[in-house]
């Protein structure tokens, strides 16, 4: 299997990651490098697989579904980088179609 | 400054003067991301004024800077989360602080807890205590360093494929990584959710233990915990007779350093003089253990790092196009180092359509198959598997950062562990050229107490500061 340049900048878009020119040329070869590697897996039979594994205690145990109160140890405004009038500023609502 | 160790009389307010400066000291470990004297102090008032004698009794730890605290920034090294300070504590934090233990400092560590040398923080690498032109391990090798320098007693790290265990091994230090569900993810910053487990660093068995003891549990705000009280604090095994300890053939490869291979020859000599029957085991599925973990723990990191788009949480860039995907292709872009940058392509391209089935679905099947292995060691009636931690000692920094798959074999004794959910522990057993070597206990699920208890006879049998060949 060999990973080209375009299908690194196609994973890239969809991991809604900026990989600059400089860095591709590196990126290809490493991704190239550790896609051979984990290839090896083929190698595993597995026609007689036990059922899928989860790890940690048999049963889950969940809590009741309730609603509770965790008061904020500060207030809203500590938790963004713009907070006005009360509201969280985000980018405008028109800016989030694709372009 | 150990409770094991410690005096009665001894007050928090002195070991938290004492701590920092041995901070202070050790600066050029480049191990700590944020402490100060005023938080010391605050906190080391607040345990002298705790009515009962404590479990840990004003033992100063360092936690990495992916569990999440409220009174320090939790960045987990990387420019992404640069000055973030969470709304709440983890549990383990709530937990060790009930019980007496002093907050004191939060510890470099590889960026989002992705490496197995420290050299992938956005502070700079973290140096090996021994020798700086050698790394200490990772990812949790500012915790490492910190304990090995004899800065702290013990540390919190965190494991997904070995990150204590590696590191304890290269620091000559403790490092015990408990059953998936022992303890709360509860503010452990996600990586691989399937696979994270908060751990701990001592420079004993007894210190490592009572950390563990005191931050174990049920907690309701971690579904996958067990529904089981507290473990109680550790024993010690006077010796271990009527124990059956497995010695895995494939953890012996040709090429395993001769240094690992003595100290672990040695222990395997020393647990027969302490009365255990030692036998051959085969784990044949443990080899396929990296691969499988590298597709795994990718897949998982690309989802649970999706938060980070300068949204929801990491600082925001805006992109050269002025939108929404411009912002966070910028902010992933700019925010995360190259390591966490790769991982998350790999994670996202064996997830992506027509690449599933071939990686995933395949990585997944070989897990089962790899916990399998162990499962039917125990059932034959092992008790504890005994390995190598590490293929060689501390390697010399910049010797596999071009290599990404050099770098991931240095946890190939660790990470099968993880896959299959197991408790496990590296004890130092001796110094070959100097450098730390250590030794692997594996135990079956949430049977930690007998994996310590065990341990601790084992610890007083070897001399951790022998040299080996």
């Amino acid at each position: 299997m060999t990973i080209g340049r375009e299908e690194v900048l196609h994973v890239a878009k969809l991991a809604e990651l900026a990989v600059s020119e400089t860095e591709l040329d590196r990126l290809v070869e490493q991704m190239n490098r550790i896609v051979d590697y984990v290839a090896q897996l083929d190698e595993v039979r597995s026609d007689r697989v036990p059922d899928a594994f989860l790890p940690g205690p048999p049963t889950v145990q969940l809590r009741e579904d309730v609603e509770g109160h965790m008061p904020l140890v500060r207030p809203p405004a500590a938790l963004a980088p713009e907070f006005e009038e009360g509201f969280f500023v985000v980018p405008r609502h028109g800016a989030m179609e694709d372009t | 400054m150990s409770p094991a160790t410690q005096k009665e009389s001894v007050r928090a307010a002195d070991i938290a003067r004492e701590a920092g400066k041995r901070l202070r000291a050790a600066q050029s470990l480049n191990a700590t991301l944020d402490w100060s004297q005023e938080l010391l102090d605050a906190e080391a008032t607040r345990v002298d004024g705790m009515k009962r004698r404590t479990l840990l009794n004003g033992m100063p730890l360092a936690l990495k800077d992916n569990i999440v605290t409220v009174e320090q920034p939790t960045t987990c090294a990387s420019r992404i989360l640069e000055g973030y300070r969470s709304p709440y504590n983890a549990t383990v934090v709530d937990r060790l602080r009930a019980a007496g233990a002093v907050i004191a400092v939060k510890a470099n560590m590889d960026e989002f807890a992705m490496g197995s040398s420290t050299e992938h923080s956005a502070y700079g690498r973290v140096k090996h205590p021994l020798d700086p032109e050698r790394v200490p391990g990772g990812s949790s090798g500012g915790s490492a360093a910190l304990v090995a320098a004899g800065i702290v007693p013990a540390a919190l790290g965190s494991e997904t494929g070995g990150s204590v265990r590696q590191p304890a091994s290269f620091c000559g230090v403790v490092g015990i990584k408990p059953s998936y569900g022992r303890v709360s993810r509860y503010g452990l910053v996600a990586f691989g959710s399937s696979l994270d487990c908060i751990s701990v660093f001592g420079r004993t068995v007894q210190d490592a233990g009572l950390v563990l003891s005191a931050m174990s549990g049920h907690d309701p705000l971690d579904a996958t915990t067990l529904d089981r009280p507290p473990l109680p604090p550790p024993k010690v095994a006077a010796d271990l007779r009527g124990l059956t300890v497995g010695v895995p053939v494939e953890y012996f490869p040709p090429d395993l350093h001769p240094g690992v291979a003595g100290g672990v020859r040695r222990t395997i000599e020393r647990v027969q003089e302490l009365g255990a029957e030692v036998r051959e085991v085969s784990l044949p599925h443990s080899m396929y253990a990296v691969p499988t973990y590298y597709i795994i723990a990718p897949a998982e990191a690309a989802a649970n790092l999706a938060r980070y788009d300068g949204v929801r949480y990491g600082q925001r860039r805006i992109g050269p196009e002025g939108d929404i995907r411009s912002l966070y292709r910028a902010t992933r872009g700019q925010g995360f180092g190259p390591e966490v940058q790769r991982r998350i392509l790999v994670g996202t391209y064996v997830l992506s359509a027509g690449y599933y089935d071939a990686y995933y679905r395949k990585a997944q099947q070989v897990r089962a198959l790899i916990a399998d292995d162990f499962q039917r060691a125990f059932a034959s009636g092992v008790d504890l598997l005994l390995t190598p931690t590490t293929p060689t000692p501390a390697f010399k920094a910049g010797e596999k950062t071009e290599d990404p798959v050099a770098m991931y074999l240095a946890d190939i004794f660790v990470c099968p562990i993880n896959l299959a959910g197991l408790p496990a522990l590296s004890l130092p057993v001796g110094r070959s050229e100097g450098l730390p070597v250590g030794a692997q206990l594996i135990a079956p699920a949430f049977e930690e107490d007998r994996l310590l208890a065990a341990a601790a006879a084992v610890e007083r049998a070897v001399d951790p500061a022998a040299e080996v060949r």
